[in-house]
């Protein structure tokens, strides 16, 4: 299960209301944060682009700009941008004074960044703004030197890791010391460290968020920001039955019961939050439609990460929905038909995270206004649309300001809480 | 095949075929009690089957009992437990299934199937297959159960929950371990087929399950038992027998049990009783043979004694004789035996007497036939010279000419008819000598070339068909000579008003053939049989002794000689001689 690493940022801006408890008391500094996850990091290096690690990556690496909660572009390790005199080139001015990990300035030559102006602004911005588009130098031991609010202190890849506070960060010193990171941790391993006080943040399913309310345990959200989508990889289903197999799925029943109405269902790849139209398009069930369609249908080869129980529980309902309606769904390995996935949404800006999406099906993105351009996609039922997910965790009473790591700090008095 | 082997043979084969028989009956014997005991364990693991499945059913009606009791169905039933919380309660209980449904048989929670809720349970627990109050008694049965991975059987038990609001329905599958609890015995063992189409035993899976298929099939058809024989490898000792029992639950047909019965135990019986018949046939066979060897010499060397008498009596020993030497079947034969070669000696000194007197008579007859004729003509010339004595001189004188010249010509005529009686009674042994058929045939031809050509005699032309070059034969020439005139004689005078003389050699296999054939009137079939008998002949004129002598020839010469006729198509007289033989010349 792939976690969604830039909405880290924009993750934090939604625990405003958990924020606002948290400024009722005083930051401090100091404390060591442990945190654990399932995946198994080989590298934190932002070029390798691994979505696991992009989690971690903001952390230490910076880019040079960075888009704040509203989708708006913001300053980061540059501070301005502008043309060249030719108008052929964008010019972004670096921040000065920027201090490496390693105690060597960042200063790139004439202290600016060339960019060519082939594309749009925005386009150039967002790009920009990617974490694999983060500053990182390579010491001459290997090791990766960044210029964010932690530097990685130890590094044992697939087990540990140690990211520790930057005194010279340019934005002033995190709250905490240090962060432990362990990896490779099931969530059930998980969730007995964060009960037994082993760690402070540990994942969660959406599906055992009321579970873990229920047994007192805080639980930190995100917004909406990843689509559960069944997607046709073999392009010779007919498109009767793309449209049966859609019409057939009971959204609402996988939202309410499977997913504890910790989701949103839709039949729109981008959640209602972030495009603002996702109502329009229909996401209820037409059973009677959807057997008139499937008359003749040929079983589909199904698949979806059997590791993943939310997409076990999802595909399981799936293929129960389409059997209803006449369709028969194979569990099979080799050639498949239509897979069940997980799309991450990876930006706040709508556009940028239409064209992710879009770049990950493989679908071309027509050159058209938001919702047209989504339209087409969803055009043909190529990719149905289920269900918009957030990310969630369970926390330790201590922890402050989750899941924002510069602005995370220890509160002592929150031992007192249960996890 | 000799009598004595013959007897031989039909002594051991009758012991070899009793010993055959009775092994056959103990076999067959075998095989049904074996099937009777067969029948017998197959009968008790159905009802162990049976007996199991009423435990197991119990058993399941107390586990469903206590999750219709719990707690977890009241929270199941509003919704507050989580869509899949039948899935700790089943694993609680050890149920393989579990539906929590309410009233309208809406699936509020399914253990084996979490993803169908919100749908109907369809396990065939609707009102309109059973009373409501069924479900509050013990009671199980056999149901086909949907899962995401296809139908499967297992005993299932129902019970009202949450005050009527809900039915538990819970089961466990039909597994390998139903049948490991059966406590089979040894030799046997039972599968199970379940809808659609599993089919396990107490180890699990069934492997080659297809060899199976006619028999599961023919059970589905007819819903009855059945029964086959399966060969799972080769030789007998692979083959199983099987005994098919559906297994019904409200006429449908859930699965079927399978008592199977190793043959491979009345195999090794019937195997042993095989070859103890085959020992047994073989001693019996060696015995046989001792005995009909010692009998067949007692009753066959009297038989053979008679067949060597008999062949003595073949080759002319007319005085032969067998020892009786018992006096059972045997004896009596051999008594008869000798009464038959006595009167048979007898008879034949009889017949040689009867002959020899019919000989005297017939010689007596044509001597008195041959020497008449000319007697006569002497009386009348005497007589008629005795009148002319009394009569003048000069007639007499006249008379006496005559009559003297009569007188002298019959006389040759009886001088020539002793000489030939004379030279067939002084008939000479041949003098063999190396001779050339073809210088023979010319010889004769030469002596008779004048007769044939001779005056106011009708045309007869000759033909001469000789082998080229040399046909040597260890012959006596002069007597060869003789035989072959008498037959150019016989031909000529078979032809009086002439035709056509055809003398042919050649080689055959055996020797020498010479063939002399005429155009003349031809011979019946009796003439052709009596023609080589002394004095007979069929010509007005004749001794009947020229073909006798013929024959005399060509036997002496160790060869034979045939004829070949018909009337109206002349005749063929064939003479066979041996080739030359060197030593006997």
């Amino acid at each position: 299960m792939k976690r969604i690493p830039s909405l880290w940022i924009a993750a934090a801006s939604a625990l405003i209301a958990l924020g606002t408890v948290d400024a009722a008391r005083r930051p401090r500094y100091g404390g060591e944060l442990r945190v654990e996850m399932r995946a198994a990091l080989r590298t934190l290096d932002p070029s390798v682009n691994d979505t696991d690690a992009a989690q971690l990556v903001p952390a230490v690496f910076e880019t040079l700009v960075r888009f704040d909660e509203k989708g708006d572009p913001q300053p980061g390790l540059a501070i301005s941008w502008s043309h060249d005199a030719a108008r052929k080139r964008w010019v972004f001015a670096a921040r000065p004074n920027i201090i490496l990990h390693n105690g060597a300035p960042w200063s790139p030559h004439g202290g600016v960044i060339e960019v060519p102006d082939d594309q749009p602004l925005p386009k150039i911005l967002q790009e920009m703004a990617r974490s694999s588009n983060a500053i990182v130098v390579h010491g001459e031991d290997g090791s990766l030197i960044g210029t964010g609010p932690f530097r990685i202190s130890h590094w044992e890849a697939e087990k540990s890791a140690t990211l520790a506070a930057y005194d010279g960060y340019w934005a002033g010193r995190p709250f905490l010391d240090a962060i432990e990171i362990r990896m490779g941790r099931s969530l059930r391993d998980q969730e007995l460290d964060l009960e037994s006080g082993k760690t402070d943040v540990a994942e969660i399913l959406v599906t055992d968020a009321r579970r873990l309310r229920q047994k007192g345990v805080r639980v930190s959200s995100t917004p909406l920001i990843e689509t559960l989508a069944l997607v046709f990889e073999n392009p010779a289903v007919p498109e009767t039955t793309r449209e049966a197999l859609a019409l057939s799925i009971d959204r609402a029943t996988i939202n309410n019961v499977l997913l504890q109405k910790q989701g949103e269902p839709s039949a729109a790849l981008l959640p209602h939050w972030l495009s603002g139209y996702s109502f329009l398009f229909p996401a209820s069930r037409n059973i009677a439609r959807s057997k008139q369609l499937a008359a003749g249908s040929p079983t589909l080869a199904f698949a979806y990460d059997r590791q993943d129980p939310i997409l076990t529980a999802i595909g399981e309902r799936i293929a129960v929905n389409a059997s209803e309606a006449g369709i028969t769904l194979r569990s099979a390995a080799g050639t498949i038909d239509v897979r069940l996935v997980r799309l991450p949404i990876v930006s706040r800006d709508p556009w940028t995270a239409l064209e992710d999406l879009a770049g990950r099906l493989k679908f071309p993105l027509p050159v058209s206004d938001l919702f047209e351009a989504e339209k087409a996609l969803l055009s043909g039922y190529r990719v149905i649309p289920l269900v918009h997910l957030p990310e969630m965790w369970a926390v330790s009473g201590v922890v402050r300001n989750w899941p924002r790591l510069a602005d995370v700090w220890l509160d002592p008095l929150g031992s007192k809480e249960r996890p | 095949m000799t009598f004595r082997t013959k007897l031989l043979v039909i002594t051991s084969l009758s012991a070899a075929g009793a010993v055959a028989l009775a092994t056959g009956a103990v076999a067959v014997s075998t095989r049904r009690a074996f099937e009777r005991i067969d029948q017998a364990r197959r009968e008790a693991l159905l009802d162990q089957f049976r007996r199991e499945l009423d435990a197991r059913g119990e058993e399941l009606s107390r586990r469903v009992d206590q999750v219709a009791s719990s707690a977890a169905i009241e929270q199941i039933i509003s919704g507050t437990a989580e869509y899949d919380r039948a899935q700790a309660e089943a694993r609680a209980q050890s149920l393989d299934f579990l539906d929590v449904v309410r009233s309208d048989l809406t699936i509020v929670s399914s253990a084996h199937w979490p993803a169908k809720f919100g749908y109907k349970n369809d396990w065939k627990i609707s009102p309109e297959d059973w009373r409501p109050e069924d479900w509050r008694e013990t009671r199980f049965f056999l149901a086909r159960i949907p899962t995401p991975e296809g139908n499967a059987v297992a005993l299932v038990a129902v019970r009202v929950a949450a005050g009527g609001e809900a039915l538990v329905a819970g089961g466990r599958k039909l597994n390998p371990e139903l049948l490991k609890s059966l406590g089979i015995a040894p030799g046997m063992r039972a599968l199970l087929w379940l809808a659609p189409d599993d089919l396990i035993d107490a180890q699990g899976a069934v492997s080659h399950a297809e060899k199976l298929a006619p028999l599961i099939a023919q059970v589905k058809k007819s819903g009855l038992r059945s029964t086959a024989t399966v060969q799972w490898s080769t030789g007998r000792s692979g083959a199983e027998a099987f005994l098919a029992i559906p297994l019904l639950e409200r006429n449908q047909l859930m699965g079927v049990l399978l008592a199977g019965t190793s043959l491979e135990e009345q195999f090794r019986l019937e195997t042993a009783i095989l070859w103890i018949g085959i020992l047994v046939g073989g001693s019996g066979v060696v015995i046989g043979i001792l005995l009909g060897w010692w009998t067949t010499e007692r009753v066959t060397r009297p038989v053979e004694r008679l067949a060597a008498g008999a062949r003595a009596v073949a080759a002319g020993d007319w005085s032969a004789r067998v020892e009786v030497l018992s006096h059972d079947e045997i004896g009596e034969l051999a008594q008869a035996f000798n009464q038959m070669t006595g009167h048979l000696v007898e008879q034949r000194d009889r017949a040689i007497q009867a002959e020899r007197v019919a000989a005297w008579r017939e010689l007596a007859r044509r001597l008195a036939h041959e020497l008449k004729n000319p007697l006569f003509p002497l009386q009348i010339t005497i007589e008629n010279l005795q009148r002319a004595r009394e009569r003048s001189a000069a007639e007499f004188d006249e008379v006496f000419r005559e009559g003297t010249t009569t007188l002298l010509a019959e006389l040759s005529n009886l001088k020539t008819i002793v000489g030939r009686f004379s030279d067939f009674a002084k008939m000479p042994p041949p003098e063999f000598e190396r001779v050339d058929a073809n210088d023979i045939v010319r010889n004769v031809m030469k002596l008779y070339d004048a007769r044939l050509h001779a005056e106011g005699r009708p045309q007869i032309s000759l033909e001469l068909e000789l082998a080229e070059g040399e046909l040597p034969l260890a012959a006596d020439g002069d007597q060869l000579r003789r035989a072959l005139g008498n037959l150019v004689l016989n031909a000529m005078d078979a032809m009086p008003d002439g035709g056509t003389l055809r003398i042919a050699t050649g080689k055959i296999d055996n020797g020498v053939r010479i063939s002399i054939a005429d155009t003349g009137q031809g011979l019946t079939p009796e003439e052709c049989e009596r023609l080589f008998t002394p004095y007979y002949t069929t010509k007005h004129y004749g001794t009947g002794l020229g073909l006798a002598i013929v024959q005399s020839v060509v036997s002496d010469h160790h060869g034979k000689i045939s004829v070949v006729s018909a009337p109206g198509h002349g005749s063929t007289f064939m003479i066979e001689l041996p080739p030359q033989q060197g030593e006997n010349i």
